[in-house]
């Protein structure tokens, strides 16, 4: 009920502390009077006085110990990650500036007409060949679904079992081996 | 804040400043410092006792290999405790995964096996508080019983709740009040007997 959602939060703030001065004889007042909103604050007010009394639980006496021996060592961790972020700039860097040194070095030559006309002849040589190639295994392929459609049939079936057997083997390798691992 | 408590935040800032340079020890007394914090919150989330110790363990490494992304202007201990509920969160779904349930019967906490310095009826109601603790925790979501566990143990503010779950203050707020009337509806169930008639007059 609407009015009983009022009177809870009442008690939550109550419960927390922050139960103006009004409000907390208002939901006194309601209290007297609605049995089940006094029930459910006495038990709201069990369950705080439950929670507040049961103390922090400690781990076994030998964990500070055992759980140093685990740590793993920051120093060469930060040695490691420091040589493979270098690394990893110079892989970068490196070829870059050796494209840039190469550039400034032939640029005269590269720049030279002749030259350019001679690589967009081979570029669009390449470009025609493979167009060729692409367009006779089109052309192949079509000849082969008209000709021989016993099989195409074979590659079906045998493409739908690889298919069935990935599944299962996936099924298989994704079974759950334990909860996790415990000292 | 007393001389004892800038004492410890003193050293706590050196230790971290020469954990930060590789000094294992010093992490080390941050470990020591705050090993019951973390291993009782993996606990109330986990509900089993070796976890809890493998997630506290977990935390402490992930905390020391992340040092470099700490910022000293936030808490370090809420640092820790959110690197702590986060991995704690990321396991509850994974055993999700593997069809296993937090209200599966799993042994209790060592230290509640036996105690020889209480006697057998104090151990007895300490051991059926700490059930009907973990039984109430379990009938929450992850999200809620992170809320309420950092709230009652840890007396985290809405905020800090809301900093450690990166969520907002009314989401916190939403998630408190669901969780403590889920628990007060569970906890009924559960045979849980309601204060006494001075509660009324205990605001």
């Amino acid at each position: 009920m609407e009015h009983e959602e009022r009177y809870y939060l009442m008690m939550m703030d109550a419960l927390d502390g922050e139960l103006a001065d009004g409000d907390r004889a208002e939901l006194e007042s309601h209290l007297r009077a609605c049995p089940d909103c006094t029930r459910e604050w006495r038990t709201l007010l069990a369950v705080e006085t439950l929670f507040r009394q049961t103390p922090m639980l400690m781990p076994a006496v030998d964990f500070a110990e055992r759980t140093l021996a685990r740590l793993p060592n920051r120093r060469a961790r930060r040695v490691v990650m420091g040589a493979t972020y270098g690394v990893l700039l110079l892989s970068g860097i490196v070829p870059l500036l050796l494209v840039i040194l190469l550039l400034a070095r032939y640029a005269p030559i590269l720049t030279q007409p002749a030259l350019l006309a001679g690589v967009w002849a081979t570029v669009s040589g390449i470009g025609r060949a493979a167009a060729t190639v692409v367009g006779a295994l089109f052309t192949g392929a079509s000849h082969l679904v008209i000709e021989q459609p016993v099989l195409i049939g074979w590659f079906i079936i045998l493409a739908g079992l690889v298919f069935l057997w990935g599944g299962v083997f996936q099924r298989l390798l994704m079974q759950p081996t334990g909860v996790g691992s415990r000292n | 804040m007393n001389r004892e408590e800038i004492g410890t935040l003193n050293d706590e800032q050196v230790w971290l400043e020469e954990a930060r340079r590789g000094d294992k020890n010093a992490f080390g007394r941050l470990i020591e410092a705050y090993q019951g914090p973390v291993y009782n919150l993996a606990y109330r989330m986990l509900n089993n006792s070796g976890e809890a110790e493998e997630a506290a363990q977990e935390a402490f490494i992930r905390a020391y290999t992340r040092l470099d992304s700490y910022d000293p202007t936030h808490k370090f201990s809420t640092w820790l405790l959110s690197i702590t509920s986060n991995y704690c969160i990321d396991q509850i779904r994974k055993r999700r995964a593997v069809m296993l349930s937090i209200d599966e019967p799993l042994p209790p906490h060592p230290a509640l096996h036996s105690d020889n310095s209480k006697g057998p009826e104090a151990e007895f109601m300490t051991r059926e508080r700490e059930q009907l603790v973990q039984g109430l925790l379990g009938e929450l979501a992850e999200e809620y019983r992170q809320a309420v566990v950092l709230r009652y143990w840890y007396d985290m503010s809405y905020e800090e709740i809301a900093d450690v779950q990166q969520t907002t203050v009314s989401a916190v707020k939403s998630r408190l009040f669901r969780a403590r009337r889920l628990m007060a509806d569970a906890g009924l169930a559960r045979g849980m007997v309601p204060a006494g008639e001075a509660a009324v007059a205990a605001m």
